[in-house]
């Protein structure tokens, strides 16, 4: 499996080398990039991260909706560098994961996976 | 205790409770998960004592080993429920952190002045053994302790118990059944009944990253109470609430042993539910209280108050609740639980913009966690609710911090002040802006100590 080159564009773009078998998490923490986590499961968005460029695999998160996807979120506790990827990590990349729900409602396809995958079942 | 020498912790009865001496310093949680701050949350300690020069200042801190815990509610090891066990004392306060999961045993014993860290119970002990994530309420239960969690180790609902011996080692679940529960968060039990009553938030995976309003119609939000047979471990009642109990957050029982009643704050309907054992034995339920929601420029709709604790006095007599997103805190005299009366009402911070400036500070979030002095006198205040929800609603805590005041209350007339010579600004602690949220007092408080 070939090494992917991990770039952290809000951090002086410095870069980091993985294998992509381990969440990122796990492997950019071990090489010294400190960033925040908490659940470490994919559940609690603490370490989400926007993807600028590449692709990751990120199948088992369960707490991003389809709109924060949209706009790049990963859990890096969860997600698995397909390709080379550039990352903004922490707060600072946060701008457009929370939006006040009463204000900026979400369309039925924006909703978590597993609502509208249920959804389409059902219909 | 001073109160009394020869026996266990806490006090013999409620009344006895509020004769306690005046509290003197103030433990309250202050996190930084979700603020940008890479530091630890803590526990800061806060000296009450108006006789003191460090009166409404931050007088140690105790962090945390790890990053990202979420700090969010606590509990003693020991309540008025052991006050008949000499071997027992109040020497340890119980910090889960709802994200990691870790749970931090503190000795506040040794020195009340500088807590420290005496034991921690790993994440993945818990969830090795019990399966269980997202922990909440602490209750003590006589020399045993229960959490309430919300999720399984994937954060999936319903949840279930997690049961300590005195010596904090994990004993295993506490319940033997959750029935047909579909969602776990409070808890509070009233000996005498043989009852427990829980309420509903949602799945961790649900909370966590933020409120969205969909998924409450989606039904990935409770709405219903649980009465348990408390001795056989089990529920074996269901009240649905509907549209009435939207998010039921937290439930109390009166302090009275002897009552059956009890009430519970529903977050999004902002209403107080009240319950009650009927003389045939069946557990009713009513709605007392409803808060209006209220209209604003920018909104499509009117805003829901957001009604996320509330409290009972010592002597039963008040009912206290906050409007997270309205900006006020209100006491009720519910000495007719059935009819209650509103006798007080102060604002501070708030989306309504009624209050933005209290004692000088600027407040970013409304009024959330509160804790009452055992004679009922002082409430003290906090501002955040929770981090990921306090980023969607009030964003500019991230630069502001928290806050916490403290509210001087009438308990013979009724009646709230906001008292102008205390406020903590958590805006301006060392490593920068923290959020504050839930407070427990050395003695005991008013959201401890159960009677058997």
């Amino acid at each position: 499996m070939a090494v992917k080159k991990i770039i952290i564009a809000n951090r002086n773009n410095i870069s980091f080398k993985v294998l992509g078998k381990k969440p990122l998490l796990e492997e950019l923490y071990s090489q010294g990039l400190d960033i925040p986590f908490g659940c470490k499961y994919g559940g609690c968005i603490t370490c989400a991260a926007k993807l600028l460029k590449g692709k990751v695999d990120q199948s088992s998160q369960v707490a991003l909706n389809n709109r924060q996807i949209k706009n790049g979120y990963v859990l890096l506790c969860v997600a698995q560098a397909i390709t080379d990827c550039i990352f903004e990590v922490g707060v600072e990349s946060h701008d457009k994961l929370y939006r006040n729900p009463f204000l900026d409602k979400l369309e039925p396809h924006e909703l978590k996976a597993d609502i509208v995958n249920k959804n389409i079942d059902e219909i | 205790m001073m109160n009394n020498l020869c026996c266990g912790p806490g006090y013999a009865s409620p009344y006895e409770a509020t004769k306690a001496p005046r509290e003197k310093i103030l433990y309250t949680i202050a996190i930084y998960t979700g603020t940008g701050i890479q530091k630890p949350d803590y526990l800061a300690t806060i000296d009450v004592d108006p006789e003191s020069p460090n009166f409404s200042k931050i007088i140690h801190r105790l962090e945390m080993p790890r990053i990202g815990d979420e700090l969010h509610h606590m509990g003693w090891n020991a309540c008025s429920s052991c006050y008949n066990d000499p071997n027992m004392k109040r020497s340890f306060l119980i910090i889960p952190g709802v994200r990691s999961n870790n749970i931090y045993i503190i000795d506040t014993a040794t020195n009340p002045f500088s807590p420290s860290i005496y034991k921690i119970i790993e994440s993945s002990e818990i969830k090795l053994k019990t399966n269980l994530s997202g922990p909440h309420t602490v209750h003590c239960l006589e020399s045993k302790i229960i959490i309430s969690f919300l999720g399984d180790a994937k954060g999936n609902a319903p949840g279930g118990y997690l049961l300590l011996n005195k010596e904090f080692d994990i004993l295993g679940r506490w319940e033997n059944s959750m029935g047909e529960i579909s969602f776990s968060y409070d808890f509070w039990y009233q000996p005498r009944y043989n009852v427990m009553i829980s309420s509903e938030w949602a799945a961790p995976n649900t909370f966590m990253p933020g409120f969205d309003l969909e998924e409450v119609g989606h039904l990935k939000y409770g709405r219903r109470l649980h009465i348990w047979d408390f001795k056989k471990r089990e529920p074996i009642q269901t009240m649905y609430l509907g549209e009435d109990g939207l998010i039921p957050l937290e439930v109390k029982f009166s302090h009275n042993p002897n009552s059956s009643h009890g009430f519970c704050g529903a977050a999004l309907s902002t209403n107080v539910i009240h319950f009650w054992r009927s003389e045939e034995g069946n557990w009713e339920w009513e709605k007392i209280i409803d808060i209006d929601n209220e209209p604003h420029p920018d909104w499509p709709i009117p805003i829901p108050g957001v009604m996320s604790a509330i409290l009972i006095s010592m002597d039963d007599k008040y009912l206290y609740l906050n409007n997270w997103l309205h900006g006020d805190m209100r006491q009720y005299d519910i000495s007719n639980p059935h009819k209650p009366k509103l006798t007080g009402q102060i604002w501070m911070g708030g989306l309504l913009g009624r209050a933005p400036v209290v004692n000088g500070v600027k407040i970013a979030g409304g009024p959330q966690m509160f804790q009452l002095s055992l004679d009922g006198k002082r409430l003290y205040v906090t501002t955040s609710l929770f981090s990921t929800w306090d980023n969607q609603f009030y964003p500019k805590m991230k630069k502001l911090g928290g806050a916490m005041i403290m509210i001087d209350c009438d308990t013979i007339n009724g009646g709230m002040q906001i008292n102008e010579n205390f406020i903590v600004n958590f805006g301006k602690e060392p490593n920068g802006p923290s959020r504050c949220h839930e407070t427990r007092y050395p003695g005991g408080d008013c959201t401890s100590d159960i009677w058997l």
